[in-house]
């Protein structure tokens, strides 16, 4: 493995002002609250948590799409929060990302080769002659065929769809690409096909991942890690197999009960750890550590103080009362 | 097969005419319901099980309609083909749905009215189907909202519903659906839009509601995580067709549909060791020209000729078990050529 994490997140934060009229108090919406991960190259990070967690603001932070309120981003090295111009078009030559809805995410006026060239045509990539054939060649490695090269979007399935979406990243030779939720608008059929896309593209070109999605199947599947967030924080990030199978964090454990798994002897004999209530608004959220209204071991100290996240045995979780 | 059905369709066959041409959206599907059971009815988008169900509950859009078959609901047969004019048709459905017959559906947001109370939204079928005044209907919408899980109804009663969460919203749709108590429930995927911690509540909620209303419930997804920890029974759909039925172990342990075997691999079972998925190559077949025979031919690894020409019958693997695949009477053939030589 290299010697030091391709992007390095150091107390992330982005904070959206929801204030919606001069006299009204500030309402201040935490979607991404202190969040620090490392991203080695060439590895897949999974991401899970419910909608609203801030899985896919952090995301969007990272390619800068959304800006940070605090923190940096290191990207080999260099704080990237601070790029402006050339240097951010620079840098988001190699971060890429794949979007949810294929539907949404591709012109519809433009032609399959036109959605994949354009990447090349913004950044130079290539004498412009030589591009038709990279887009021929990307078809290729995603699985579309030659000619579909002039055909529109409206043509294809969501499948095919997100296949052009993944050509068009991969335009770029980028070294990370950000996928939120490339597969949850799929059918099941569908899905496996694209997870084994990405699984080849990585191996072959050596990319890493931020997978964000929330059917933790799939991402443990897919990943090396994966990180819980909760409410804007990240409160357990540890290997794949260690946060499935010892789930340190009272949320991961009942968030890891509460998936319905594909056998009827095991699926209908599962004892659910029923989690009360839903996830609180991540406006001006109170002190302390952001799940204790839902958890059943919190404790006084859990409404004081924000518990830091803590390294176990290589498995990293933000919770008061697991004993080290 | 259970003696006493609550449901029984025979060949139900469902098109759309649309401007492209004719959409064969359900082809000669059959399958009953038992009182008090939980069928899974599986298939991706377009495999026509969202269709059947609308098509037995009479709510077709304009442009799609019941060639064929027949639907027997609680010893009634509620076909449109049974009724003399369209006019008595749709009165006796406007009096099966709701009461005897109740759907819930995926998207909660678009299903309630949101310039309407809940109270009003939760007492409309009581009043419409009952003979219950409007102070005894309430007190029943409370008793509903207390049995699904929302707390202090007497305040949510008068609050519209932008007022309340995703999974609070679905449990006003089960409420609806129960106000009644329907014998038949069909859910349209109703914890899709959900978060995994509120899905689980919304299924647990549903699986006890079916235990102790004596309700059949059947259950429309394609999620088969979903599918496992619900259902008694599994109805696998593909291109239209009904292509495999059986108990949930005889679908998940013995599948005998190459469809339903590679949908199976194309999970991971997030408790097992990780295995390579087996996804299958291809997409749907399109129904404006479905395929003359089995409409899984064009993705299957061992399609034959035969398959291509004819949709094979069924094959009864046991009692509650029928699949409709080639590939049994191939190897029924394999075997009787072993005995006899």
């Amino acid at each position: 493995m290299a010697d030091r994490p391709y992007i390095s997140i150091q107390h992330l934060k982005t904070y959206f002002d929801v204030t919606r009229s001069l006299f009204e108090k500030r309402q201040i919406v935490k979607a991404v609250d202190d969040v620090s991960l490392d991203i080695w190259p060439g590895e897949t990070l999974g991401l899970v948590g419910e909608s609203g967690c801030g899985k896919s603001s952090l995301g969007r932070t990272i390619v800068m799409i959304n800006k940070p309120t605090a923190g940096r981003i290191l990207v080999e090295g260099e704080d990237v929060t601070a790029l402006r111009g050339e240097a951010l078009k620079r840098f988001r030559r190699d971060v890429q990302m794949i979007f949810q809805d294929p539907y949404a995410s591709l012109n519809p006026r433009m032609t399959v080769g036109e959605i994949i060239r354009e990447p090349m045509d913004i950044h130079s990539i290539s004498e412009p002659d030589a591009r038709d054939a990279r887009v021929v060649e990307l078809l290729r490695i995603v699985g579309l065929k030659p000619d579909h090269i002039r055909r529109y979007p409206h043509e294809f399935s969501g499948g095919q769809r997100q296949r052009i979406s993944i050509a068009r990243t991969l335009a770029l030779n980028p070294r990370f690409i950000i996928c939120d939720e490339p597969i949850s608008a799929l059918d099941v059929s569908i899905q496996a096909q694209i997870i084994n896309l990405l699984k080849n593209v990585q191996r072959e070109m050596g990319i890493a991942y931020l997978f964000i999605a929330h059917d933790i199947g799939m991402v443990k599947h897919i990943s090396d890690r994966i990180g819980v967030m909760y409410l804007g924080h990240l409160v357990e990030l540890g290997s794949s197999d260690d946060v499935y199978f010892k789930p340190l964090h009272p949320y991961t454990r009942a968030l890891l009960s509460a998936i319905p798994i594909p056998d009827p002897v095991a699926g209908k004999a599962r004892r659910r750890t029923m989690l009360q209530g839903e996830l609180p608004t991540p406006l001006n959220p109170p002190p302390g550590c952001p799940f204790r209204q839902r958890c059943p071991q919190a404790t006084a100290r859990c409404g004081e103080t924000m518990p830091e996240l803590r390294e176990i045995q290589g498995h990293w979780v933000a919770c008061h009362n697991i004993e080290r | 097969m259970a003696e006493n059905k609550l449901l029984e369709v025979k060949n139900l066959t469902v098109n759309f005419h649309t401007e492209q041409g004719t959409v064969y959206a359900v082809r000669d599907v059959s399958f009953d319901v038992a009182p008090g059971e939980i069928l899974g009815l599986v298939g991706e988008s377009g495999s026509g099980k969202s269709v059947s169900m609308y098509a037995i509950m009479g709510l077709l859009a304009q442009n799609g309609r019941v060639e064929a078959g027949q639907v027997l609901f609680d010893g009634q047969d509620i076909s449109r083909a049974a009724f003399p004019n369209e006019k008595s048709y749709l009165r006796t459905m406007r009096q099966l749905r709701g009461k005897d017959m109740a759907m819930i559906f995926q998207d909660p947001m678009t299903f309630l009215n949101p310039v309407l109370t809940i109270e009003r939204q939760l007492i409309e079928p009581i009043l419409n189907h009952t003979r219950l005044t409007r102070a005894e209907a309430k007190a029943r919408a409370l008793e509903l909202m207390r049995q699904v899980g929302i707390p202090s109804p007497e305040k949510r009663i008068r609050q519209y519903p932008h007022e309340f969460s995703g999974g609070m919203r679905q449990r006003i749709i089960i409420a609806i659906a129960l106000a009644n108590r329907p014998k038949l429930i069909i859910a349209d995927e109703p914890t899709t839009a959900l978060d995994v911690t509120i899905q689980a509540q919304i299924l647990e909620l549903l699986k006890e509601l079916t235990r102790t209303t004596g309700a059949s419930t059947i259950m429309i997804t394609h999620d088969l995580g979903v599918v496992a920890s619900m259902c008694d029974r599994v109805n696998i759909m593909y291109g239209g067709k009904l292509v495999e039925t059986g108990t949930d172990r005889e679908i998940y342990y013995q599948p005998n549909h190459p469809y339903t075997m590679g949908l199976l691999s194309c999970v991971n079972n997030p408790e097992e060791e990780d295995r390579p998925l087996e996804p299958i190559p291809g997409s749907p077949p399109d129904l404006l020209k479905p395929p003359r025979g089995c409409p899984f031919v064009n993705r299957c690894e061992q399609a034959m000729k035969v398959c291509k020409l004819r949709m094979p019958e069924y094959e009864n693997l046991s009692p509650t078990h029928l699949s409709a695949c080639w590939l049994n009477e191939k190897r029924r053939r394999e075997r009787g050529g072993e005995r006899n030589g």
